[in-house]
């Protein structure tokens, strides 16, 4: 008894864990969650079998200067077809279904309930991905503020401004220009209305920059808390040259410009360039002097050029690994005009790099949003890249990729329906389909044990152990459950039984040539084998060839189908050959065997062995 | 049981069963494709009364739309997908409908008209995949059979017999298209995969036993090893085949109506590929042995001699 023991320990303890893997809805240790609440036995299963969601998009393409809506082409539409579905494939949910309605729509119908959300996420709304030339401190050409446009200059300290409203400000104006010894030091231009017309605009942008500036900061600090404040965008600055009793040339920016009233900037007097104190009052203005001439300089901090790169332009957005590193980097690339322009663009960074000293980045944009915003390492012109950055996680990556991927959408779609839906097989119609599924089974153990009687009825344990191995497999794994999965496991269900019939039939042929009962088992096994064998490496080349040519050709009904029967027939193997073997070996070695009959079985008039009633065919 | 002697009737009765199917095939437009590969209409109703999804499934089928998919969308509303319908015929269905299921009335939400949801490309392909799968076939059983005399020629063998299988199936589909307006869909290609590998496991088994046989026997006829091979495996082939039509008619009888038409593939297929392994891989072996097809030339001129 204790021969086999061991293997039917291990087995036991396979059983025990399937059951416990099928008898758990949900499996969640850590990162690993499996299972759902609203299926059977917590399996993922495909939208043929189960519910899912069903949304409806219309497509929203819109004229970029006027905003008046475009009708779109089939070919957009096809386009649009196909890039959502090659992105719902690649994200595991399950197979899609997806069909274009009428005209200008589309019907995106999406496996599991659990969680809309992701499905919405997946395929995205949005559209308008941008690759954008960033470019740090360029001069900007304004309208030239000449010595007509002001009205004059002082130096002081810079009034205090009351917090209260502008009317109580216009009011107390008189105060509020006093001004005070603790205040900084101030150059104050009094421009003419002319003037103001020129410099609001460029305060605006300072401003505005400024602001654009520190939001990008702040959201930088939150992916990452040691992120510095020079990492991303730079807030433009003012050039300011006075020439006065002396020259001067300062850096001004948002806010050490500000702005009094309607006619009057300050600018921070900077500090002295060897004490980093502020001059004296005296000081300051004397080098302003009485008629001092100003020219001003702006300077855009961050500038963003269009050079036509979009993402009608990227082939393909995916997450990867590092070659050397192992880091987590996004891998893009792009089609052929898209890498001619990268091409061009990087070698002229490149150039620009090693001429200037500069560095310029290429920011991405989704709907005006930055994604992120690369410096260029060396010149692209294979039409691929990879993004690095120092804070990039597996998560992040991933994330970036789909992002990168909704952009790549040939047109803009809004979702305009959400519902619910149940199985297109119709949950009514698979509920009886399930019950008799059951019932077909149970007949076919029923007929194995009572033909084949103990070695049948081993079989038939090993079948049931089988079906929990192979749906834990798929639970575990996890394998999404469509109807082709379940043909293709009914095909290795049936290759099972099959290999128990030829196991036992062998088995029969040597009990009747007279051999004892393990030796007929074993040498039973050892004959039946090469036929399973075949069989079973047969149907897995198979299953290899229309998974890879399927993939290639993009059929994936039927990668769906060959990778269920692969994990069928594989488990088959080890049910047939390990879990039968082993059981009937144990039986084999316990009391039972004193009865003879009950291992043959019924019908074989030829048997030499006892009377064997004429039951079952 | 002299099976190798009766190759001649299992040949005839083959063709009988593929000849009309073929003809179909040739004079019709072959299989009636479905709405997967075809699109159509989608409707979304939604009833007043409290309808159930198989009454409105049957009142369907009964209307002229036994391919059509019923989907619930919420308690009472549906999302149907039809052939393509015209504005007339809609109004009819929808009427039709109402009138039957729901005598206070509906709301039509929907009506448009919808692209496959399956490429016809995808067909070729996974054509392309089963021809592929076929050489991947071939070139195993050739390797696996290389200790017996022209291995290549079971290879070969087991090839018909998938292409017997496939073609019966198809041709028996081709004929219900015609008569009974049976449409084919996705899960027609599943099934028709599923039999192809039933087919070649089949075919293996009594192979692998006339592997065994002709080492066992090797001053033998090659006629009588398959003879006695088929002998020694019909009571495995029928009892495997069996336990799986037992499985396939219950699904069939019992089951739900959407998957009627990939399980009548199956058990089809399950029929035919329990047959092909014995009156035709088999015999396409001695057939080859003997340089049948020669002799059917020959026939003309001189009278048959005794089975080989």
């Amino acid at each position: 008894m204790g021969r086999y023991g061991r293997t039917v320990l291990v087995i036991a303890v396979v059983v025990i864990a399937a059951g416990l893997i099928l008898g758990f809805q949900t499996i969640s240790v850590s990162n690993f969650q499996r299972g759902s609440d609203n299926t059977l036995l917590g399996l993922s299963l495909g939208l043929d079998l189960q519910g899912g969601s069903h949304l409806v998009y219309q497509a929203a393409l819109t004229d970029p200067v006027t905003g008046a809506p475009i009708e779109v082409t089939q070919d957009q539409m096809d386009a649009l077809k196909l890039n959502i579905e090659r992105r719902v494939n690649s994200s595991g949910l399950g197979e899609p279904i997806i069909q274009i309605l009428g005209t200008d729509r589309l019907l995106v119908q999406m496996p599991g309930l659990d969680d809309p959300e992701r499905a919405k996420r997946i395929i995205g709304e949005t559209a308008r991905l941008e690759f954008k030339r960033r470019t740090f401190n360029v001069s900007r050409d304004i309208d030239e503020i000449t010595a007509a446009d002001i009205v004059g200059a002082t130096v002081d300290f810079l009034p205090v401004l009351s917090d209260t409203s502008t009317d109580e400000l216009a009011t107390s104006s008189e105060e509020a220009v006093q001004p005070e010894e603790e205040t900084p030091l101030a150059l104050m231009i009094e421009f003419t209305e002319q003037g103001v017309d020129k410099f609001t605009p460029v305060f605006l942008r300072l401003a505005q920059s400024y602001f654009v500036y520190q939001q990008d900061y702040i959201e930088r600090l939150q992916d990452d808390p040691a992120a510095s404040p020079f990492g991303g965008r730079i807030p433009n600055t003012l050039d300011i040259s006075i020439d006065g009793n002396e020259k001067q040339r300062f850096t001004a920016s948002y806010p050490t410009v500000q702005r009094l009233d309607t006619t009057t900037y300050a600018f921070a007097v900077p500090a002295e360039e060897d004490t980093q104190a502020q001059p004296t009052l005296e000081v300051a203005r004397r080098r302003v002097g009485n008629n001092p001439v100003f020219l001003f300089t702006e300077i855009i901090g961050t500038q963003d050029e269009d050079i036509g790169l979009t993402g009608d332009n990227l082939a393909r957005a995916f997450p990867g690994q590092h070659a050397q590193s192992g880091i987590p980097i996004v891998n893009l690339e792009f089609d052929s005009e898209g890498t001619r322009i990268f091409g061009e663009l990087t070698l002229d960074i490149v150039r620009k790099q090693e001429t200037e000293g500069i560095r310029d980045q290429i920011a991405i944009f989704l709907d005006d949003d930055e994604l992120v915003s690369p410096t260029v390492q060396t010149a692209i012109t294979a039409g691929t890249a990879i993004i690095q950055g120092r804070d990039f996680t597996v998560e992040r990556v991933r994330d970036l990729s789909l992002q990168l991927e909704a952009g790549r959408l040939p047109i803009p779609i809004e979702l305009i329906q959400e519902r619910d839906v149940d199985a297109i097989l119709g949950a009514d119609s698979l509920a009886r389909s399930v019950v008799a599924g059951i019932v077909g089974l149970a007949l076919v153990l029923l007929f194995m044990t009572m033909y084949y009687r103990l070695p049948g009825l081993v079989a038939a344990t090993a079948l049931v152990i089988y079906a929990m191995l192979v749906m834990a497999v798929f639970k575990i794994l996890p394998v999404t459950l469509t109807l082709s999965g379940v043909a293709a496991v009914i095909l290795s269900i049936g290759m099972a039984v099959d290999a128990n019939i030829l196991i036992f039939e062998r088995m029969k042929d040597e009990l009747r040539a007279g051999r004892t009962l393990l030796s007929s088992i074993n040498i039973g096994f050892d004959r039946a084998w090469p036929a399973i064998r075949d069989g079973n490496i047969s149907t897995l080349i198979t299953c290899g060839i229309l998974f890879w040519f399927a993939d290639q050709l993009g059929a994936s009904i039927v990668q769906g189908f060959a990778v269920t029967l692969a994990i069928g027939v594989v488990v088959s193997m080890f049910t047939a050959i390990t879990v039968s073997r082993t059981l009937l070996r144990f039986v084999g070695t316990t009391r039972l065997t004193r009865s003879m009959r009950i291992w043959l079985p019924s019908g074989g008039s030829e048997v030499p062995q006892q009377f064997v009633p004429d039951t079952a065919d | 049981m002299d099976f190798v002697g009766k190759r001649g009737w299992f040949y005839l009765f083959s063709l009988a069963v593929i000849l009309p199917g073929v003809v179909f095939l040739i004079i019709t437009p072959g299989v009636n494709p479905g709405i997967d590969f075809t699109g159509g209409s989608t409707l979304t109703l939604e009833f007043e009364a409290n309808v159930n999804q198989t009454d409105l499934r049957q009142r369907l089928t009964s209307l002229g739309h036994p391919d059509a998919t019923v989907q619930k969308l919420g308690d009472r509303t549906y999302f149907i997908r039809t052939k393509q319908l015209t504005d007339d015929s809609k109004v009819n269905l929808v009427d039709a409908l109402e009138s039957n299921l729901s005598p206070d009335g509906l709301t039509e939400l929907s009506f448009d008209l919808v692209s496959p949801v399956v490429a016809s490309e995808t067909v070729v392909n996974a054509l392309y995949a089963v021809l592929a799968a076929a050489v991947g076939i071939f070139i195993y059983i050739w390797w696996a059979f290389r200790n017996v005399p022209s291995p290549f020629r079971y290879g070969a063998a087991a090839i018909v017999a998938l292409v017997h299988d496939s073609i019966i199936v198809i041709g028996i589909f081709s004929i219900l298209g015609a008569v009974l307006d049976m449409e084919v869909g996705t899960m027609f290609l599943i099934a028709i995969l599923t039999v192809i590998g039933y087919s070649v496991n089949d075919t293996i088994v009594v192979f692998d036993r006339i592997r065994e046989n002709v080492t066992i026997h090797p001053n033998r006829q090659l006629s009588e090893v398959v003879n006695l091979s088929i002998s020694e495996t019909i009571g495995r082939s029928l009892n495997t085949s069996i336990t799986l039509m037992v499985t396939l008619l219950a699904l069939f009888l019992f089951g739900g109506t959407t998957i009627r038409e990939f399980l009548l593939v199956l058990l089809i297929g399950v029929v035919a590929g329990t047959y092909s392994s014995i009156a035709i891989a088999s015999q396409v072996l001695i057939s080859w042995e003997y340089g049948d097809i020669g002799r059917v030339f020959r026939r003309a001129r001189q009278p048959r001699s005794a089975t080989a």
